[in-house]
């Protein structure tokens, strides 16, 4: 590395105090030591600078979670820490490994460190192994670099002990593969392999779940948590996502621009936050598994450009409580009072304590409530039907002559209906088969498989255009990505302006229109004459909301509406979304795979598994109360921002990936990875093998039958299961034991 | 591997097949080797040529469907190409032809990959370093500059340096000088003639290469993969040599199922302008001959080239990327 390094401490604090303010271990103690750690890049625009003065400590066995939005200087903290940044960044501080300093190292003397005593898991498995060595090859790679003389055999036989410790099936076999031939979930275990290959001191993962869905991200945490077990090794978990670390984190550092805005235990920073920025991202986030009667928390605006050096306090452009004392200079990270290893970036920390309500700090909006919300759910009108919607692919193989090898199930007779008023999601894991749902309905044509009705109009029917078009007035949808689905050579006006010409406009009224949208959705009516570029993500998002609103649709389908935004922006969407169904009382089809999302403005939901509804039904009482193991499953795994909670949280964490559609058995798709399956006697397993189970509602509770004279309807949830009551399998239940956790 | 191999043959010979069979009927629509022949002096009767036609198989009064049976069928059961207008048979001169262009062609193509491959990785070594735009500028030249263009560039200076010599070192022209005696004197005359061609078809050749091995390198000095290479323990340069050279070198290996046909293609130029009579020089004249059976069998021949390349390409794309392989 060729970057430019001053080490030593910082020169305006003496040592002692920089230790006091660093936190109060003594530094001998910690594996790794960081002290005002310092990144800029030179970049055509100028300096960016990255990263400003980040101290931790890390004491052996324990893990310290980074947090913190896109750009504030996550991963270029664990880089620097790694000697990997690229050689225009100029890094400053210090980086002490068990005493010894890390930076100023060359390229050659940090690799004595890097994969031995200090390693690292990234984000992206996919790209993230060599293509063309196998899998085994990589993972003795790691081992001969820091053990020249280890024999082959030795070597071997370590590796398939680290392919075993990390959850891979017959280990042996699969040293031979080739990355490609492992799932996402998978070769993200082969890079934890590789990372503990020779018993690190230090593990930094990096965002090493964000690209996984949330059964596998279970999976990959668990593993984790057993190589830190196995390694004692002190981990640094890098994520945007406050519920992943809750639970395994005991030390919380939250960054924000570049710098930690509050550092603390971790109760401290989930129960008692001090600092604005972690007060609002912790109420930005939705919970599953709780039934919120409130809206989230929006933190306005976004993070500030890193090329100026901010004179104030860096998140006052977006402080509800700013004042001018916050602008007249940086706040230090200081103690928080009565508690001296809790520390804040904010000169009001003193007061935030306590019982400060986060929704009153940042004026959360209300609850909206839809003039629909009164009317019982079968006297509003049906928006959408689908009934027995299949879709499926022929699987075919050989280059001139194609031979029909399997037929891929992507959608499998998919029934539900939307009415007025009403969001209604589906959920389930990559490659259920949501996106074809969608396109299905896109679709509507009178050659396909089941019948589609939208707004009463059949795709049965649907033959001339004009019978689509009206459709497609209903009907309008929203992409996932706010970048790629708006032209980046149309303004914001003509962008608006399209669909109101199609549909036969005169100008004036298509001026007044956009106005009206631009204020609906949250935007400066005078930014019509943007470009897209000009705004924000989340801004864009708003864009692409208002272009579906044009035309007035009944139903709008969002696909992944939030997924590509920072969780501060997220919830500005959410909370417009839910707003403008209450205000325009429209329906929406929602496709997410964040659950939290999904509860939070769902009224409905739809568990999607290989194609099929496994549960259906409303969305507290799927959430609440799941009876399919596969919904219960899905709900277990996903983390929720609490510690406490996550600590002692019983999960159910599934074997394997979602098996190839090729691969669905022939009774219940779900029987290869289900926890009650596992369990059942072979006389019942039987049944699940061979029959498929039906979708049926939930029958009434005894008690509640007992107490009702007549018989009580259904309960608005259905499932597929035979045994919702089956015990789990006991080798997929974990429950980590609550370690002696430092009392706050 | 085999078994694929086998089967991508079998795809290929049908393909081979397919083109040379259409090209056939592309040539006898619309080759008339008659017409020449009524120009010569004295004028033959058109009974007289329609003879001769006859005699050589190539009959004028016959449909083009006849003509093609006739023509297969010799193929297939005496594997006879047919005659030229002429009188020539097609097997014997094809025979000598193929002969030199391969010996004129087969150490280009080496030489350029070679060269090529070789320079793109130094150049992406040192990247925008002084040797890198030299050698990626001097590629861009050879990429852009007609290729009859630097032939005749490097004829001329085989000749000055003969002449600053004095003495004829190189032979800018031709296969061998007739009447040599065999022997050493044979072989340092056939080196003598080979040197101008090779050199000016490799200089031209290998630009295309370094560009490409360049950019792919570069593409994956940064990748993630990369990178893990580097947080195991190996320095840069260990992670680039180790894990990007070997996934850069895969599209590559795939493009040289373009490049040897285009080189054979690109042929004629070369076989004119050193005067080496093989079989791209060959096509054309066919072509202005109207002679049907030989036009047909250089297409033939072409085709096989093209076969043969991509056949090389999969065996090469199998030896740096292991992936195929598996399926
Ligand atoms: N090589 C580089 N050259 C210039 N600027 C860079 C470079 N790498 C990172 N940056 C900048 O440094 C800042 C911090 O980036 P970093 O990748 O650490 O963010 P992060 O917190 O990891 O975000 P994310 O959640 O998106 O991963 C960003 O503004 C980024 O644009
Ligand atoms: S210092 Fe001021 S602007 Fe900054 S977070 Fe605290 S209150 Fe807000
Ligand atoms: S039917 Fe059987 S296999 Fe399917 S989910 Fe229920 S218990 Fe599991
Ligand atoms: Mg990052």
């Amino acid at each position: 590395m060729s970057s430019e390094i001053t080490t030593g401490p910082g020169h305006t604090q003496p040592d002692v105090e920089r230790l006091h303010v660093a936190g109060l271990h003594a530094p001998s103690d910690a594996v790794l030591s960081v002290r005002d750690l310092s990144v800029r890049f030179s970049t055509e625009n100028g300096v960016v600078h990255a990263v400003r003065g980040v101290d931790f400590d890390l004491l052996p066995g324990k893990t310290l979670g980074i947090v913190g939005e896109s750009g504030s200087g996550k991963s270029v903290t664990s880089l620097a820490i790694m000697g990997l940044l690229p050689s225009t960044a100029e890094v400053s501080g210090s980086v002490m490994l068990k005493g010894r300093e890390l930076l100023g190292l060359s390229d050659k003397a940090m690799c004595e460190y890097r994969g031995n005593e200090l390693a690292m898991v990234f984000q992206d498995p996919l790209s993230s192994l060599t293509p063309v060595y196998t899998v085994g090859a990589q993972i003795v790679e790691a081992l001969t670099i820091h053990n020249p003389t280890m024999s082959r055999q030795a070597k071997e036989a370590r590796a398939v002990e680290l392919l075993a410790m990390v959850g891979i099936p017959s280990p042996r076999e699969r040293l031979k593969a080739f990355p490609h031939e492992f799932s996402g979930g998978m070769r993200q275990r082969v890079m934890i392999a590789i990372a503990i290959a020779n018993n690190p001191r230090v593990l930094i993962a990096d965002e090493p779940t964000t690209a996984l869905d949330v059964t596998i991200q279970a999976q990959v945490l668990e593993v984790l948590h057993t190589a830190q077990e196995e390694t004692g090794a002190a981990v640094v978990m890098i994520t945007h996502d406050l519920g992943v670390v809750a639970g395994v984190a005991d030390d919380i550092m939250v960054m924000y621009a570049g710098k930690p805005v509050e550092t603390g235990a971790v109760d401290d920073i989930y129960y008692n936050p001090r600092m604005p920025y972690t007060m609002g991202l912790l109420g930005a986030v939705p919970r599953v598994d709780v039934a919120e009667k409130s809206s989230l928390v929006p933190i306005e605006g976004m993070p500030p450009n890193l090329i100026r050096t901010p004179t104030g306090c860096s998140f006052a452009p977006r402080c509800p409580l700013v004042s001018d004392a916050c602008l007249a200079g940086e706040p230090a990270l200081a103690p928080v009072p009565g508690s001296a290893l809790h520390r804040a970036a904010c000169i009001k920390s003193g007061s935030l304590g306590g019982d400060v309500d986060v929704h009153d700090v940042f004026a959360a909006p209300p609850v909206p409530v839809s003039r629909f919300d009164a009317v019982p759910r079968e006297k509003r009108s049906t928006v959408l039907q689908l009934k027995d919607v299949r879709k499926h692919f022929p699987l075919t193989r050989g280059a001139l002559l194609k031979r029909r090898i399997g037929t891929v199930k992507a959608v499998d007779g998919l029934s539900f209906d939307i009415r007025e008023g009403e969001c209604f999601s589906i959920v389930g894991e990559s490659g259920s088969g949501k996106t074809t749902t969608l396109l299905e309905i896109m679709e509507f044509h009178k050659d396909q498989d089941g019948e589609v009705l939208i707004g009463g109009i059949s795709n049965k029917q649907a033959t001339d255009s004009r019978t689509k078009s009206a459709m497609r007035r209903e009907l309008q949808m929203v992409f996932q990505d706010p970048t790629g689905a708006l032209d980046p050579r149309f303004t914001v006006y003509e962008v608006l302006a399209e669909p109101l010409q199609n549909a036969g406009m005169d100008r004036q009224a298509i001026k007044k229109r956009i106005l009206e949208l631009m204020k609906l959705v949250g935007l400066q009516p005078d930014h019509v004459n943007r470009f897209p570029n000009q705004f924000s993500g989340g801004q864009r998002q708003r864009i692409g909301i208002a272009r579906a609103l044009a035309v007035n649709p009944k139903l709008v389908v969002l696909d992944e509406p939030v997924s590509a935004l920072d969780v501060s922006v997220q919830a500005g969407v959410i909370n417009l979304l839910d707003r403008l169904r209450a205000e325009l009382g429209l329906s929406y089809l929602l496709v997410a795979h964040d659950l939290s999302v999904v509860r939070h403005i769902s009224n409905r939901v739809a568990v999607m598994y290989l194609g099929k509804i496994v549960e259906i039904g409303e969305v507290d009482r799927v959430f609440d109360n799941p009876r399919h193991p596969y919904t219960r499953a899905l709900l277990s795994a996903i983390p929720v921002p609490d510690p406490q909670l996550e600590r002692t949280r019983e999960r159910i964490i599934l074997q394997g990936d979602l098996p190839s559609p090729l691969d669905a058995p022939k009774g219940c798709n779900f029987a290869t990875r289900c926890p009650v399956f596992a369990a059942l006697p072979p006389v019942k397993q039987e049944k699940c093998l061979t029959l498929e189970p039906p979708l049926e509602p939930v029958a009434p509770s005894a008690p509640a039958q007992a107490l009702a004279a007549h018989p009580l309807p259904a309960p608005d949830q259905r499932f597929a299961c035979f045994f919702p009551d089956g015990e789990m399998d006991e080798d997929m239940l974990v429950v980590h034991e609550q370690a002696d956790h430092h009392a706050p | 591997m085999l078994r694929y191999l086998a089967k991508r043959g079998i795809t290929y010979i049908f393909m081979i097949f397919l083109t040379t069979s259409a090209g056939y009927f592309l040539a006898v629509s619309s080759l008339k080797p008659a017409l020449l022949e009524q120009e010569r002096i004295p004028r033959p009767t058109p009974e007289q040529v329609a003879n001769s036609m006859r005699l050589k198989g190539l009959d004028p009064d016959l449909s083009p469907w006849e003509r093609y049976v006739e023509w297969l069928t010799a193929i297939v059961t005496r594997w006879d190409w047919g005659r030229s207008p002429n009188g020539a048979y097609i097997n014997a001169e094809f025979g000598d032809r193929v002969w030199i262009s391969t010996r004129l062609f087969l150490a280009s193509i080496i030489l350029t990959l070679v060269i090529g491959v070789a320079l793109g990785v130094y150049s992406a070594a040192r990247q925008y370093k002084f040797q890198d735009r030299a050698i990626t500028s001097y590629s861009y030249l050879a990429y852009i500059v007609p290729a009859p263009i630097a032939y005749f560039l490097v004829q001329l200076g085989a000749i000055s340096i003969n002449e600053t010599v004095g003495e004829r070192i190189f032979f800018v022209t031709g296969i061998s000088t007739p009447g040599i005696q065999p022997g050493w004197a044979q072989f340092v005359d056939m080196l003598a003639h080979y040197a101008v061609p090779t050199v000016a078809i490799t200089l031209v050749g290998w630009g295309s290469y370094q560009i490409a091995q360049r950019q792919y390198l570069l593409d994956n000095v940064n990748a993630d993969f990369v990178r893990t290479a580097r947080a195991k323990g190996l320095t840069r340069n260990q992670a680039i040599s180790r894990h990007a050279l070997r996934v850069s070198f895969i599209p590559v290996a795939q493009s040289i199922a373009f490049t040897i046909p285009a080189i054979f293609a690109g042929g004629f130029f070369a076989e004119k302008i050193f005067a080496w009579p093989g079989v791209g020089s060959w096509s054309i004249d066919a072509i202005s001959l109207q002679d049907v059976n030989a036009a047909t069998a250089t297409l033939a021949y072409g085709s096989v080239i093209f076969a043969l390349g991509a056949i090389l390409a999969d065996f090469a794309t199998t030896l740096v990327d292991p992936r195929v392989r598996v399926q």
